[in-house]
């Protein structure tokens, strides 16, 4: 098979020749010491050297990578500017929080200081921070990338179905508040990121990506941040608005424990769910409930295994997910949530040694 | 007027502050006690909404209108309490580590501390040890709480706690950590006196352990 067939085998619950690895992300820093130093590899190349079977996110090809989150912008007219015409290889359709941002002077990471989204009155912000969904300029040059970079890959666009824009722009404790004091103002600025989101994805089905992977966390190790009831009335209609327009498989991306919620948030048709992190959601639990609805893509710990833990760790983690989840098909194996630049290159390499080894179905 | 303490106490936890203000009001002009009010009303039910928290019953909304109840009802008896009901239960120092701008969890633990009955100084995100040191020096905490929520910022818990000791002020102040990357077997190995799972968790083990 190859990487590509054997991704879409999997994301249909199959079970293809060989457990899948893939990726929701991989910072630049960790892709340019995992090639050595090189920052003129294509995507392809890099999925080469690991053995990955997908890639999509961004890459330091040919320009000086930054460590830090890609996906978030300042949200200027110079950021919409830079939306349209991106300057480094990327696959993302991801929109700006509207949100005060800062950037950690140490590492480049950009963070969400405060929500912007506070008020009626700040409604007008999203003509200010959103790029225009239909501006052709960004899906022209990414086309162009994907039939440059494709080669036999499984390529991905992500995007967000509006959730996470929601609580980063208004804030977690502000949208606690507002859903009892102004519902509507939540629902209003849930329906705004949905609707931006739903003309980016008419967009992309036209292009020649295999799946789409929408990032919208929802919860934390513990706990959604909000119950089933909370999530029928105020993420599930706008939500609705996304997925309905999806016409590739897809997978949808959380961090925490989705438990509470994951019947709710399954009628929204995805194909697959990631990253089940590992001290939030019991992989195997998740498998038997929920196995015969879903492929189930991720599990390799990013909180000890891969990043303090040592390449023997990394090994029998893999093994033991290959073993257990992969049985019978419908995984793929991923670090939950991202390969970042804390990882250790070691365990990194342990991994991919590990997919090789165990990972053929007889 | 032990029912209308009560009855505080449920519009807290409903987070009906218009209600709980109101109730307040009526109480006290009927006579009752306002340190019985913080105690039995107030932190009563910030004790149940952790539970309820804790149990999965309640989520992050839930948690959050019933602080902002509790802090209005706080704003209204606090001018009227006297002595010893006028006396935090202790004092925590709380922050995210450094490198680290992830505030909701931290806020979280100080909403419940708060409600517990605590005095908490907040010092906020991207707390370097030397703040982390020079506030246990100057507060003289019962308490100090750091949050990590990445792998990344996490070995600067060990490394605040490793300033204490060297700083001599290690002995003075207990020592509790949160946060999604941490673990009871981390706390354990950089010598923290506790791990709190969840803010509720957080407030237990300070409870258990304040003079």
């Amino acid at each position: 098979m190859t990487p590509r067939e054997r991704v879409l085998t999997a994301l249909k619950r199959g079970q293809p020749d060989q457990v899948p690895w893939i990726e929701n992300d991989v910072e630049e820093e960790i892709q340019i010491a995992l090639m050595d130093g090189r920052t003129d590899f294509t995507p392809g190349e890099f999925c080469r050297a690991l053995g990955m079977d997908a890639f999509g996110y961004h890459f330091p090809t040919g320009h000086t990578a930054t460590a830090g989150q890609a996906m978030q912008t300042s949200g200027t007219a110079s950021a919409k500017e830079a939306w349209y015409h991106p300057k480094r290889v990327t696959f993302d359709f991801i929109p700006p929080w509207i949100a005060d941002m800062g950037t950690d002077p140490k590492t480049g990471r950009t963070f969400v200081k405060h929500g912007l989204l506070t008020s009626r009155d700040s409604l007008k912000l999203f003509d200010e921070f959103l790029p225009d969904p239909d501006h052709p300029a960004r899906y022209d040059q990414i086309a162009e990338w994907l039939a440059k970079y494709r080669e036999d890959y499984a390529v991905f666009a992500r995007i967000r179905l509006g959730s996470a824009s929601t609580f980063e722009s208004m804030g977690l404790d502000v949208f606690s508040l507002m859903i009892f004091d102004d519902p509507d103002l939540v629902k209003e600025i849930h329906r705004r990121f949905s609707e931006w989101s739903a003309r980016v994805v008419q967009h992309l089905n036209k292009m020649d990506f295999d799946f789409i992977w929408a990032n919208d966390d929802h919860a934390d190790n513990k706990a959604p941040w909000v119950n089933m009831e909370m999530y029928e009335e105020f993420m599930k209609p706008s939500q609705m608005l996304v997925a309905k327009e999806i016409r590739k498989p897809w997978i949808f991306h959380s961090d925490g424990n989705l438990f509470p919620i994951l019947d709710g948030l399954l009628t929204l048709g995805m194909n697959a769910v990631h990253p089940v992190q590992p001290a939030a959601m019991d992989i195997n639990d998740l498998k038997a409930r929920y196995g015969d609805r879903v492929c189930i893509v991720g599990n390799i710990d990013l909180d000890y295994t891969l990043t303090r833990g040592t390449p023997e760790e990394t090994e029998a983690e893999v093994k033991d997910r290959i073993e257990k989840v992969g049985k019978g098909g419908g995984y793929m194996i991923s670090s939950a949530n991202s390969i970042t630049d804390y990882c250790k290159v070691e365990n990194v390499r342990a991994m991919s040694r590990a997919v090789k080894k165990y990972g053929k179905y007889a | 007027m032990a029912s209308e303490i009560e009855t505080i106490r449920d519009w807290v936890i409903k987070g009906k502050r218009k209600e709980a203000v109101e109730e307040t009001r009526k109480a006290l002009a009927a006579g009752a006690d306002p340190g019985a009010i913080m105690k039995d009303g107030l932190i009563a039910a910030m004790s149940i909404v952790g539970q309820k928290f804790s149990s999965g019953e309640f989520f992050l909304p839930h948690m959050m209108i019933a602080a902002r109840a509790m802090t209005e009802v706080v704003e209204v008896i606090k001018p009227l309490l006297v002595g010893e009901a006028a006396q935090t239960k202790g004092k925590a120092v709380i922050g995210t580590v450094a490198g680290d701008f992830h505030d909701i969890g931290k806020n979280i633990v100080k909403m419940m501390m708060e409600g517990a009955g605590y005095e908490v100084v907040d010092l906020g995100v991207d707390v370097g040890v030397d703040k982390f040191v020079d506030a246990v020096r100057k507060e003289a905490p019962d308490f100090l709480l750091m949050s990590a929520l990445i792998t990344l910022t996490m070995e600067s818990t060990r490394r605040t706690i490793d300033a204490l000791i060297a700083a001599g002020l290690r002995a003075g102040v207990k020592v509790g950590v949160g946060g999604a990357p941490l673990t009871q077997k981390f706390a354990n190995e950089i010598g923290a006196d506790f791990y709190g799972a969840d803010a509720y968790d957080c407030v237990q083990a300070c409870n258990r352990l304040v003079h």
